[in-house]
């Protein structure tokens, strides 16, 4: 079953027949089977599931971040399953952006060299500039040089954020980011994310278990027994 | 992707962690250690040969009994020598009726080639670089106490009468030989003909004496020896330099493994910096894969960091090596000649490949980590790369230090043997650690639970414990950090009593010499009532030895010792029934007291094992020595070691006694006069005025003054290699800091208070140190064991040190652990654990 707005063209992912299987010892675990799923540009897609669904792995796996065991998987209309690990580095660079739920932030950089670096590895113009005007964006125009120590979980989410979006990437890949923030800095993160989604037209894929967070996204894709289901969007969201 | 810019970049950025200021500090270290004692004995070496031409009078001195002809002089000026001509002859001299034999050393306006000459010309002592101007003459204090005569007055030598002008201090050239050990009297060669004394069948040296560089000397090799076979006396710098050669040969050998010592631990610093570098490093590695870089980029990005970091390092290490070479040279100024080369450039590229070559070695697998990072860690933790073997890390390190050591010695199977023999070591000691890891834990077992400290020390040890493979790192990584500067240490402290007792302040500072039988039991007693110690009277028969095995010398002796000196000259022999003291028996026996032939009727002799090595000569080859008009054989049955150092009568030859009563002889003795006990002297010289009295005072100095300077470089030395021992542990404790920090975090969870947490961190700290600084001591005892045979001296062994290490090991790590974890208590737990994202 295939969850998609069919249209070629502005296609940005699209995976059919996917699966992941992990040896372990003598056992062969299968976490994703027969899995599908089409995913247009400025399109916000919230992946949901209980723990342990294999949420992260399909995250990863839609990311290029690790290669499936079977199936099809294209990124921006490239096969994945034809690039090596580097192939699929290359794909990514400057067009996808990351936001962690453990913030994944360098700890001996300062918040503003925490998002300079995805631009650094590119060449761009005015690296600083626009990793500043950024930081300003997401409210941390005064903390630019303080070190993730001396931020907040919520401020360093912020600057994940920031580091997300600086590329200006077609699509961001959301693991669980508002995990480790209490309700109301999750909130504010959240309003954040898709500020700069719509702001930018970027395409959002977004893991979580926070139904409300799910809910605010254009679709709602569950995750079980190794496949993914639609969840009918209503007013309401069923869960 | 601009990865030179990039990497600059972060480096930058990474300058505030902690571990790359440890990498950075190790690197510089190194360097500096290197191209300190690399710019350092360069320029020693420059200034000892130098100081060594002095002593000799000139870098080449060619000694004949005529005078030499101009297109042998034309040819040196040609290789870029310069020249000084000196005529040396003994002649009556007389001031009114005083008459004396003197030793004419008679010099041109070239005069000294090297240093000056002190002399009172009646305004107290002053040094001059000329001799005597024609018309005047410079005598000994001696001489002038002879003669009776005082500056001013006239001395006749010869048919000419000098005015003296000066009394001669110290001569530059002045050597410890017996030659013209008469009373000097320096007169100038314009004056020499005038005199009347050059005359056919006059006993006259002529010697030509030459300064230049050492390779214009080598391009002469083959026109000396030449001038060898055609009978000309040379001494050569290279190969003649004074009794101080095997000090310093020691001191400089010293030097080097101080050096190499502090790049092998400089290394391990690196080692243990750099696998804290990775691990801090593998989040960043996969955040940049997730970003898009490739392996490769990432592999580039982190070398050229790393390659930064080892150049500013190189550069830093280099200034540092620089100014400590200055400061080691501003010790030794005294004996250095004023123009000494500029420092060359080979000691800055050797400083910048030790730490390219230490960068790579130690830090390269350990590196590679960082390229097979997985983009997926940055969802997943836990998925680090597996970390590089740690036999593959001390395996690849072993074969780049080997290299280094090859490099530097020159000498590819002692580089080879140290390795080999090290790499053994390491594998005794990772077992040694082991059990000692399991008799720890244990140990602590069976303490009583009772009590905070008791329970501190099984927590801590505990801790060791678990962490077996981190610990067993830790303890390999300080056990060769605590060797190595135990070595430095000893081999220091036993190189300076060696030297010590090799000179103690007692050690003889003149020689009589010519004292006739009749007059030795006088002598005897003179010296006994004024010397502090004397060597005793030894006899003294001059022979050449005319045969060996009945056949002359040259058929016998190797081709590379035909013109040997001891074959051209007549040796010194003695008699003795005991051993000499500073004698060893290498081979062979001692002579069976009360017997002076051998059951065959042959005469023993021992001879020394140098020259014996020289001349080819082994035990049961027969000798003969004419003497005067008569001749004696004896057959070796013995060979000696003796130390030429030792300012006491050395003979080459010594026969049992009895066997040459019938030659004639006189004696020789040295003895302890301290300083200004003339008295004694003039006693001597007036009721023996045949006895010559040689005073070696100033080649004493000289050599104590050399030995005391080089200390002081050496200590200076040592002080580095201790610092570059602190930067091991610094590295160390640096890289374990976050394990332990997250340890404390959760004991303090669990409700362990910072005085238990304080106690049990030193206990874990000192049982590391103790069992290390064990370790160390046992390994440094083994290593010395061959070290001390390289250098020359006696090994003996350190109980001391057995006791002392675990202790000082104890303290040092269990103090510096202690101090770089206070901030890790202060810490909440909270802070502690969301550092390392567990919340």
């Amino acid at each position: 079953m295939s969850y998609s707005s069919n249209d070629q063209q502005t296609r940005i992912l699209y995976a059919n027949e996917l699966g992941k299987r992990v040896t372990s010892g003598e056992r062969e675990l299968v976490i994703l089977e027969s899995l599908a799923l089409d995913v247009d540009r400025g399109e916000s897609v919230a992946i949901v599931g209980s723990s342990g669904a294999g949420k992260s792995t399909l995250l990863g796996l839609l990311a290029g971040l690790d290669a499936p065991s079977s199936g099809e998987l294209e990124m921006f209309g490239q096969s994945l399953s034809t690039l090596d690990e580097d192939g699929r580095a290359a794909l990514r660079a400057g067009r996808v952006g990351f936001v962690f739920q453990n913030f994944q932030l360098l700890p001996t950089l300062t918040a503003i060299e925490n998002v300079m670096l995805p631009l650094e590895l590119s060449p761009r113009q005015d690296v600083a500039g626009k990793s500043r005007q950024c930081l300003e964006r997401v409210g941390l125009g005064a903390r630019l040089d303080h070190l993730p120590k001396q931020l907040s979980g919520g401020e360093q989410q912020r600057v994940a954020v920031a580091r997300a979006f600086v590329t200006e990437p077609d699509l961001v890949f959301a693991d669980e980011p508002t995990g480790n923030l209490d309700e109301a800095t999750g909130k504010r993160i959240i309003d954040l994310l898709f500020d700069l989604n719509r702001e930018s037209g970027t395409t959002l894929i977004l893991v979580t278990h926070d139904m409300s967070l799910a809910r605010r996204c254009d679709r709602c894709l569950k995750l079980e027994g190794g496949a993914l289901h639609e969840v009918v969007q209503r007013q309401g969201v069923e869960a | 992707m601009n990865l030179i810019a990039l990497s600059l970049k972060g480096l930058r950025r990474d300058l505030r962690a902690s571990d790359v200021r440890a990498l950075f500090m190790a690197l510089a270290l190194a360097v500096a250690a290197t191209t300190m004692i690399g710019f350092f004995l360069d320029r020693l070496d420059r200034g000892l040969t130098r100081q060594a031409g002095q002593l000799l009078g000139g870098d080449l001195v060619l000694e004949q009994g005529q005078a030499f002809d101009d297109g042998l002089r034309q040819e040196l000026r040609q290789a870029g020598l310069t020249l000084s001509d000196q005529v040396d002859l003994v002649s009556m001299v007389s001031q009114g009726d005083a008459f004396q034999p003197a030793g004419l050393k008679v010099v041109d306006d070239h005069y000294p080639l090297y240093g000056q000459v002190r002399v009172d010309r009646g305004d107290g002592i002053e040094g001059l670089a000329h001799g005597p101007p024609p018309g005047s003459a410079w005598i000994a204090p001696r001489l002038a106490q002879l003669l009776g005569a005082e500056i001013g007055d006239s001395v006749q030598v010869g048919s000419l009468a000098l005015t003296i002008t000066g009394l001669i201090d110290r001569e530059p050239d002045q050597q410890a030989g017996f030659a013209g050990l008469t009373p000097r009297i320096m007169l100038n060669v314009q004056d020499l003909d005038a005199t009347g004394l050059v005359r056919p069948g006059s006993r006259i040296e002529y010697e030509l004496l030459a300064a230049g560089s050492p390779a214009a000397i080598d391009s002469l090799d083959s026109r000396l020896d030449a001038l060898r076979e055609a009978g000309v006396e040379i001494r050569d710098v290279r190969v003649d330099r004074p009794s101080l050669g095997r000090s310093l040969d020691r001191a400089q050998k010293y030097l080097s493994l101080a050096g190499l010592a502090a790049v092998l631990l400089a290394g391990v610093a690196v080692a243990m910096a750099t696998r804290r570098y990775v691990d801090r490093h593998l989040d960043t590695a996969a955040l940049l894969r997730c970003f898009g870089a490739s392996q490769r980029q990432l592999g580039q990005l982190f070398a050229w960091q790393l390659a930064w970091l080892g150049l500013a390092a190189a550069i830093v290490g280099a200034l540092l090596g620089l100014a400590g070479q200055a400061v080691l040279l501003s010790l030794l100024t005294r004996f250095l000649p004023l123009e000494l080369p500029a420092p060359g450039g080979m000691p800055w590229l050797m400083g910048v490949l030790t730490a390219l070559a230490v960068l790579v070695g130690f830090a390269g697998p350990t590196l590679l980590r960082l390229k097979r990072v997985s983009a997926l860690k940055v969802l997943r933790r836990e998925l680090d790369p597996i970390p590089a073997s740690g036999w593959l890390v001390v395996a690849f390190a072993s074969l780049v230090f080997g290299a280094l050591l090859w490099l530097y010695s020159g000498d590819l199977v002692l580089s080879a043997g140290l390795l080999l023999g090290g790499l053994v070591a390491l594998i005794v000691l990772w077992g040694i650690g082991q059990l000692l890891l399991n008799l720890l834990l244990a140990v602590l077992a069976r303490l009583p639970q009772r009590g905070l400290s008791s329970r501190a020390w099984q927590l801590g040890g505990r801790q060791l414990a678990r962490r077996r493979q981190a610990s067993l790192g830790q303890l390999l990584a300080f056990s060769l950090t605590f060797a190595a500067m135990a070595i430095i240490a000893l081999v220091r402290g036993d190189l300076l009593t060696t030297w010590q007792a090799q000179l103690p302040t007692d050690t003889p500072n003149y020689f009589a010499i010519n004292i006739q039988p009749q007059e030795r039991d006088g002598v005897e007693s003179l010296i006994d009532s004024a010397a502090d110690s004397g060597s005793g009277l030894y006899p003294m028969v001059r022979g050449r030895l005319t045969a060996i095995d009945g056949e002359p010398p040259r058929q016998q002796v190797p081709a590379d010792h035909q013109t040997d000196g001891a074959l051209r000259r007549d040796l010194n022999l003695t008699w003795r029934a005991a051993l000499p003291e500073g004698n060893r028996i290498t081979a062979g026996e001692w002579f069976d007291a009360g017997t002076d032939t051998a059951s065959d009727g042959a005469v023993p002799i021992s001879v020394e094992e140098e020259l014996a090595g020289r001349l080819g000569l082994s035990l049961g080859d027969e000798l003969t020595f004419t003497i005067g008009s008569d001749s004696i054989t004896g057959r070796i049955t013995s060979l000696r070691h003796l130390d030429w150092e030792s300012f006491q009568p050395n003979f080459f030859i010594i026969f049992p006694p009895g066997a040459l009563d019938d030659f004639g002889h006189s004696y020789i003795t040295s003895f302890h006069l301290a300083e200004g006990d003339n008295d004694m002297l003039a006693t001597m010289v007036q009721r023996y005025p045949g006895v010559s009295v040689l005073n070696v005072e100033a080649l004493l100095e000289q050599v104590r003054g050399i030995l005391g300077q080089v200390t002081r470089a050496i200590e200076f030395v040592l002080g580095f290699v201790l610092l570059a021992g602190i930067s091991v542990l610094y590295a160390a404790l640096t890289a374990s800091r976050p394990a332990r920090a997250h340890e404390g975090a959760l004991l303090r969870v669990f409700g362990a208070g910072n005085r238990t947490l304080a106690r049990m961190q030193w206990a874990e700290f000192a049982l590391l140190g103790f069992a290390s600084g064990l370790l160390g001591a046992a390994l440094a005892e083994t290593a010395a064991l061959g070290i001390y045979g390289w250098l020359g001296l006696e090994p003996r062994m350190h109980w001391l040190m057995l006791i002392v290490m675990p202790v000082l090991g104890a303290g040092v790590v269990g103090g510096i652990g202690f101090l770089l974890s206070r901030g890790t208590r202060r810490q909440a737990p909270m802070e502690s654990l969301r550092l390392l994202g567990e919340t």
